[in-house]
């Protein structure tokens, strides 16, 4: 309880800090090794199509509106949903909290595997003569090696955020600029690849629309999915991240900023990977469509270290991927394990000690995705990490959730809003030409288009948050659980890894256990992080009743030291 | 001559036929050096291209004499000429009593009460004309031991002995059908007792058994106008100097020792004499080469009820006689490939199809029940009396049709009421055919189809003659290979011999070669003629393959084609029911596990059809197969894997066999298919490339510019909106 002594609040240096931190966030592993493979599966430039439609329904929306949150709230996402759900619905933080720490315990052992990968590629192990598949199994049937790995990650991600703001910050910067140089040089040399091969094929099928995939739901299915995940929108990122804003950024071309810049990368990632692949393998679209974790530690080293211009280019090719995907991955690292930090930190945890405590856990939690499970994949003798898997597959969906429950929020308050209006005027009963003018657009009108920002958002948002997010968030979950029942054997079985039952279980504990929480989440004191001169008093906010409310830097009220038994 | 010099060391070291432990050593020594000894021949046929016969074999062999003694007529006995009957049966005699141990000759039947109660007669079974019995020799080991079957009256009977019928010319033109079965009893006469005879001086002994295959290449190392001896155009193919012409002497005693053969040379010996005597002549090569008289001599004109009276008791050749090979009572008169009578007695002259008249039908109440002919033999019982077959339409009326009945019924050593009789054959003329059961009913198959089609196809390659089942040359009803296998579940051949009814002489003895082979098959598969085809068949499936994924060459558009290597001997059902390639197209799925093996999609396995092709292949022990080959129908743009097996079945599924099979290690092979279609047109490409970089890079560059301009305008903002902003953030401003 000592954050009286700290600076009254941490912000980022200035607008360029808090874009490098969101972008940061928002590229990942899912660009580089994700989105090439999508690319490949679903019929080339056909899959860009709804790839980057879905980046103006879903990505920007949803960013959107965890900007105007967050910059509002200046609270975790804990806090944000307490003052903007209001005080029941603080577990809705807590499981958006808790989704980026299930995912973050296996995403620091995948960030691990990226670093062991460059430190092998700088030493030549990943040289022409090298057999990949041995490599890749070889290293993960060894637990103390994942473990170191996962480890360093932990560590580098620890240092990056101890100081703060300004050290996320600059370890964003830092880390975000040398990806753009390293993604460019991969991507020339990928370029000279696929020229040197004659046809510059890969090039040609990523952009190629092929009209038959145009057609098909399962095209656009993923690339609706494409963009919810690349761009880390509703996952809670931005509202953590503006928590640090200064006070009159602009918001909405912020996210319009950071989902573009995740896309830009995408491509020049896709066009590196593709082209490559293309030049040397002979069979490139069952190189790329394959497993995911197989094209990027076991195709593409094979593909970089044929690479022309002998040993040398080479090793600088490969080594240059996987920094940068190290680098890709370590941002993403750095958001997750702050999302969960700043949670603590609201709450009046010491930030030193909540670091500390993240950082365990994270390590802790991580290791049986490290070393759990380790199997072979009997058609093709290549090791995966089964436990980590299930991980994955049991809340990599989960995380659609957090989405929801903004949405949620919003049109909850555009609800109270219209109530509030037909109360003001003396209105009674249901119109919907009052409820769009005077409720829908609420939101809108009162946290989005407050004059800080540089672009005016339209109606146009009202009607995705409204009617078009429920419904693309039906369509990937209705997709998901659909192909889960068509291709897993004995879905409901909840001793299936990888059925249905075993998803619900853990869902439906999880989201018990948080609502049941939720008393002693707002029995807490919540301290804004408010920077100064913000016109953010938490009198304009919904939760301005909430009691215990606090800004950074004020004086507990002897009452609620009392209440709460802090003397 | 085994002594001539070869041209060829390393063979002539391995000669050396004096010492007797080398004799019993040598097949061992051969077999190991086989290999060896093979190099040499082939640079040895190169580089003497004027090998003759004589410079590798004996005289003797090279010239075709055969080492049975000169009794009698020489040419006959030499094969140089025909038999007539009489000589035929005085040769018979004379074997039976110069070798009285194993050979024992009868005619016709004694007679008694038969197996349907009928008291029988010998008379009963002479030929209608010329009153002469079917002369037959029976042959076993300790012919004279045994029991005594008195209605048969022959010696050497033991139950625990398959027993093997042998039958040749039914049709009395056929001359070769008698003439095979006399070469076959000259052979079994002369070698039984005998052991490692090099019968055709080459040094080796017993290198070249009956399979139709030059086993010791020694064909080949002729000069190439030698090779073809037969002149059928195949050289050294069956039939020709050189092949299957050493054979195991212990293997005939064997099979002669532990089977009971019955070999009736001339079943008719009445057509026989007729067509000889008056048909066509002595000389019936020269007049009846392609023709002659068929059929026995019942006089159609006399017999039963006639409206036209036989005044001169002359055969009438336009109406006379009964195609014996129709005569029997299996599916007797169904009107397929044989002429039933109008009424009972009844004859057309010059009538259609009179060469093929089934003989008179029966109207008695064979059972006695008051009923006539209410059941038909065809293995059914048609009144549901819990009688089968008891009260036929007609047939077995010939006296050489009741001999063969008769015998086979009336032989029952081991007293199971059920035929001894496990394999059968008959010898026929013309067209180079081996047939089986069915003949009475086309598209029709036999319950042991694949049997019969696995044995028939060994006899096929034995004597490169074409295998089919019988009514795929023509529908027969009636005839002998139908009535032992439908009544007596006998596995049954036909053999068609050679290419004329009346071959010209000098043809007889490299006929009579080619054919050596398969009376000895029969021989030894009536032990248990369907467990030998079963242990054949999965010997054959054993070395067919599937082609392997690395093997299948996958085009750069269209169907993928997968080949199966097929042992010829295989008895494959080309419908796609029984023989299929199965097959399934996995492809990745397009939402992956960020993290785990790749997933690919389950789909249902789909079937493509086989079909044959004219290129040979290799099997897995090295011999030639037929390349079968399934198209797989595939999307150029397709993506994955295919996962592929094939069934091959036989006509009727008694062996659908997998492949890859078990011992494979797998239940499918995998072969990856890549993307095959075009990748893209490169202008469009570049035309969707600046779009999508307008878009996002143009879109990335402007919201930065915009980020960071100076300029205070937001952008979209509605005119009217903007007072009201005003309202609200009245302070704000630089």
């Amino acid at each position: 309880m000592d954050s009286q002594t700290e600076e009254s609040s941490d912000q980022f240096s200035g607008r360029l800090g808090l874009i490098f931190a969101t972008i940061g966030a928002a590229i990942g592993t899912g660009n580089i090794w994700r989105f090439p493979r999508m690319v490949g599966a679903n019929g080339g430039g056909s899959f860009l199509i709804p790839w980057l439609i879905f980046l103006f329904l879903w990505s920007i929306p949803l960013i959107i509106a965890e900007f105007a949150l967050g910059k509002r709230s200046r609270v975790g996402t804990v806090g944000t949903f307490r003052i903007f759900a209001g005080r029941r619905f603080a577990w809705m933080g807590l499981w958006t909290a808790w989704i980026n720490c299930a995912i973050g315990f296996y995403y620091a052992v995948v960030t691990g595997w990226c670093l062991n990968y460059f430190q092998i590629a700088i030493r030549g192990g990943l040289s022409q003569e090298v057999d990949t598949t041995e490599v890749w199994n070889s290293f993960l049937q060894s637990p103390w090696q994942v473990i170191f790995f996962q480890m360093i990650t932990v560590l580098i991600t620890l240092a990056a955020i101890w100081g703060g703001a300004r050290a996320i910050e600059k370890a964003n910067v830092t880390l975000m600029v040398s990806l753009f140089v390293l993604l460019f040089a991969a991507l020339f040399l990928s370029f000279v690849m696929d020229v040197k091969d004659g046809s510059l094929d890969g090039f040609i099928y990523m952009f190629s629309i092929q009209p038959e995939y145009l057609v098909q739901p399962e095209t656009w299915i993923n690339g609706l999915s494409q963009s919810a995940w690349s761009c880390s929108a509703g996952m809670g990122m931005a509202i953590t991240y503006s928590v640090y804003m200064r006070k009159d950024e602009d918001t909405t071309l912020n996210a319009a900023t950071m989902c573009l810049a995740n896309n830009s990368i995408s491509i020049i990632a896709g066009l590196t990977v593709m082209m490559a692949v293309f030049s040397v393998s002979p069979d490139p679209l069952g190189a790329v469509s394959g497993g995911s974790s197989a094209i990027t530690f076991l195709v593409l080293p094979e593909v970089f270290a044929q690479a022309p211009g002998g040993p040398i280019v080479q090793l600088a090719m490969v080594a240059i991927f996987f920094l940068a995907l190290s680098f890709a991955a370590l941002t993403s690292m750095i958001s997750t394990v702050e999302l969960c930090v700043r949670n603590f930190v609201d709450h009046g945890f010491d930030r030193s000690k909540s670091v500390a405590l993240t950082g365990v856990a994270i390590f802790l939690f991580g290791i049986p995705s490290a070393v759990l499970w380790i199997k072979i994949d009997p058609s093709t003798g290549v090791a995966f990490p089964q436990f980590l898997e299930v991980q994955d597959h049991i809340w990599g969906y989960g995380l659609m959730f957090s989405g929801l429950f903004m949405a949620y929020t919003i049109w909850k308050y555009g609800w109270s809003r219209y109530k509030a209006w037909q109360s003001d005027n003396g209105v009674e009963g249901f119109n919907l030409r009052d409820y769009l003018d005077h409720g829908v657009s609420a939101f809108r009108d009162d946290y989005i288009n407050t004059g800080d920002n540089d672009w005016w958002i339209g109606r146009w948002w009202d009607y995705i948050m409204y009617l078009g997010f429920p419904l693309m968030f039906s369509v990937l979950m209705l997709s998901y659980f659909a192909d889960l029942l068509a291709n897993v054997d004995d879905p409901w079985n909840p001793a299936n890894p990888h059925g249905i039952s075993i998803i619900l279980l853990f869902w439906g504990v999880t989201a018990s256990l948080f609502v049941g929480f939720n008393k002693v989440l707002i029995s807490r004191p919540l301290f804004r992080n408010v920077p100064e001169g913000a016109e953010t008093s938490i009198d304009m906010l919904p939760g301005g009743s909430d009691p215990h409310i606090f800004q950074v830097g004020d004086e507990l009220p002897d009452h609620v030291i009392e209440e709460l038994g802090l003397a | 001559m085994a002594s001539q010099p070869s041209s060829n060391p390393g063979r002539k070291r391995l000669s050396n036929p004096g010492a007797p432990v080398t004799a019993i050593l040598l097949p061992f020594l051969l077999s190991m050096l086989s290999p060896v000894a093979l190099a040499p021949i082939t640079t040895a046929q190169e580089s003497d291209s004027g090998t003759s016969p004589e410079d590798i074999w004996s005289i003797e062999y090279a010239n075709q004499i055969f080492p049975w003694g000169s009794h009698g007529d020489s040419d006959q006995l030499q094969f140089q000429s025909y038999h007539d009957y009489f000589s035929l049966k005085q040769r018979m005699q004379t074997l039976a009593a110069y070798y009285p141990d194993f050979l024992q000759f009868n005619e016709g039947l004694l007679g008694g009460f038969n197996a349907r109660g009928d008291v029988m007669t010998s008379g009963e079974y002479e030929g209608w004309y010329y009153n002469h019995p079917s002369p037959w020799m029976k042959i076993t080991g300790n012919v004279q031991g045994g029991s005594y079957n008195d209605f048969n009256g022959d010696d050497g009977n033991y139950a625990d002995r398959p027993d093997v019928m042998l039958v040749g010319n039914h049709h009395a033109r056929e001359w070769m059908s008698y003439e095979v079965p006399m070469f076959f009893l000259e052979t079994i006469a002369f070698y039984y007792g005998k052991a490692g005879v090099d019968n055709d001086g080459d040094g080796l002994i017993d290198e070249d058994g009956w399979d139709g295959i030059d086993n010791d290449g020694d064909c080949l190392m002729l000069n190439s106008s030698f090779q073809d001896s037969n002149g059928d155009g195949n050289p050294c193919g069956p039939g020709d100097l050189g092949v299957d012409e050493d054979f195991s002497e212990q293997f005939i005693t064997d099979m002669v020792n532990t089977r009971e053969i019955y070999l009736i040379p001339m079943l008719n010996v009445d057509g026989n004499r007729y067509d000889r005597e008056e048909f066509c002549g002595e000389t019936a090569w020269e007049n009846c080469y392609q023709s002659g008289w068929r059929k026995n001599l019942r006089d159609n004109t006399h017999t039963g009820v006639t409206p036209i009276p036989d005044i001169d008791e002359a055969v009438d050749e336009g109406c006379d006689g009964v195609d014996l090979n129709r005569n029997y009572q299996f599916e007797w008169g169904a009107p397929l490939g044989a002429t039933g009578p109008l009424f009972p007695g009844f004859c057309y002259a010059d009538g259609p199809n009179n060469d093929v008249y089934n003989g008179p039908a029966n109207t008695e109440d064979n059972d006695g029940d008051g009923q006539i002919n209410e059941d038909h033999v065809d293995g059914k019982d048609d009144d549901a009396d819990g009688q089968t077959d008891e009260d036929w339409w007609g047939g077995n009326t010939e006296p050489e049709t009741k001999f063969i009945q008769d015998l086979t019924e009336m032989n029952d050593d081991d007293m199971d009421g059920a035929s001894d009789f496990k394999s059968t054959l008959t010898w026929h003329s013309f067209s180079e055919l081996v047939l089986w059961p069915w003949g009475h009913c086309t598209n029709c198959y036999s319950p042991d189809d694949e049997y019969l089609v696995y044995h028939g196809q060994m006899m096929g390659q034995m004597t490169d003659y074409a295998p089919m089942q019988s009514s795929d040359l023509y529908p027969t009803t009636g005839d002998f290979c139908d009535w032992h296998y439908g009544v007596h579940n006998s596995y049954c051949y036909t053999i068609e011999i050679g290419n004329a009814f009346h071959e010209n002489p000098e043809d007889i003895a490299h006929i009579s070669v080619r054919n050596l082979g398969v009376p000895f098959y029969m021989i030894e598969m009536a032990d248990d003629p369907r467990y030998r085809a079963i242990v054949g068949i999965e010997n054959t499936t054993s070395t067919q393959w599937l082609e392997y994924p690395t093997n299948v060459s996958v085009p750069s558009d269209g169907d993928i084609p997968v080949g199966l290597c097929l042992d010829p001997m295989f008895p494959f059902s080309p419908d796609v029911e029984m023989t299929h390639l199965m097959w399934r197209f996995v492809e990745p799925t397009r939402q992956q596990n960020d993290f785990g093996p790749t997933d690919w999609i389950e789909v249902p396995w789909e079937r493509s059809g086989f079909n044959e092709t004219s290129v040979q292949c290799t099997l897995l022990d090295g011999s030639n197969g037929t390349r079968l080959v399934s198209l797989i129908p595939l999307p150029d743009t397709s993506v994955g894997k295919i996962q592929y097996k094939a069934m091959l079945g036989t006509t009727n599924g008694a062996f659908p066999f997998t492949y890859p099979t078990v011992e494979d290690g797998g239940n499918y092979y995998e072969l990856s298919i890549p993307y095959r279609a075009g990748f893209g047109d490169a202008i469009l490409s570049t035309l969707m490339f600046l779009v999508i970089a307008t878009f996002v890079w143009g879109g990335l560059g402007f919201t930065l510019r915009e980020m960071f301009s100076d300029d205070e305008r937001i952008l979209g903002m509605p005119p009217e909106e903007i007072p009201i902003l005003a309202v609200i953030n009245p302070g704000k401003g630089k």
